[in-house]
């Protein structure tokens, strides 16, 4: 599997926020569940107007949702 | 499997049944340099089936997941389709390339290196399709 660099803490959040569905986010984003799927398991880096959009969602800044592990990949 | 994934495979199914269509009626004669315009026919029907299955199999999954089939396209789906395409498009032009360099020096006419640049095409869409479905599989 590809994983990117990365990572996020967006199921942790989808949790926080009253056990949110991965479709209800994807429809507030305006992606397909897939896609906040894949995002969440790391195949997928979004960009940065939907990394922003599902920080809106969850009402915090974009690197409590997103951390970046440098070096991990090239 | 989200919609566009199992688009992406009945695409792919088509292209390889109708391709197994025409090589088992074809037989022998594809390996010979000037097959023969009577091949169109084959060519012809080989197309028919995979409209048919295209259309069919779209029909029933349109049907079966309504919602799906009208949510656009997202940006992921794009990528996907945008990386597998530029691929496809490689194998085409390196095959056809192949086709138009190697087949006049075997004995080909022109209706044998059209055949030829219309298999690259198969060819090109049939990785065109794996590729999404592996990019939708393993990430991208």
């Amino acid at each position: 599997m590809t994983k990117t660099a990365v990572t996020n803490k967006i199921r942790r959040l989808r949790f926080d926020h009253g056990e949110m569905t991965q479709q209800e986010l994807a429809e507030r984003i305006g992606v397909t569940r897939q896609t906040v799927n894949a995002i969440e398991l790391g195949k997928y880096s979004p960009s940065l107007e939907v990394a922003f959009r599902i920080a809106n969602v969850f009402g915090v800044p974009l690197d409590q949702v997103f951390s970046y592990a440098a070096g991990e990949k090239g | 499997m989200s919609f566009r994934e199992k688009s992406a495979w009945i695409t792919l199914i088509a292209f390889v049944i109708a391709s197994v269509m025409y090589v088992i009626h074809a037989g022998p004669h594809m390996l010979v340099p000037n097959p023969g315009i009577w091949t169109l026919h084959l060519i012809g029907v080989s197309i028919a089936a995979f409209i048919l299955i295209e259309l069919i199999a779209h029909i029933v999954l349109w049907v079966r997941f309504p919602k799906d089939a009208r949510t656009p396209r997202d940006e992921r789906e794009r990528l996907i389709e945008l990386k597998a395409t530029r691929l496809a498009a490689y194998v085409y032009v390196i095959l056809s390339f192949v086709v138009i360099i190697a087949a006049p020096t075997h004995g080909a006419d022109g209706f044998g290196v059209g055949l030829g640049v219309l298999l690259a095409f198969v060819l090109a869409e049939i990785v065109n399709y794996a590729a999404r479905i592996i990019y939708y599989r393993r990430g991208v």
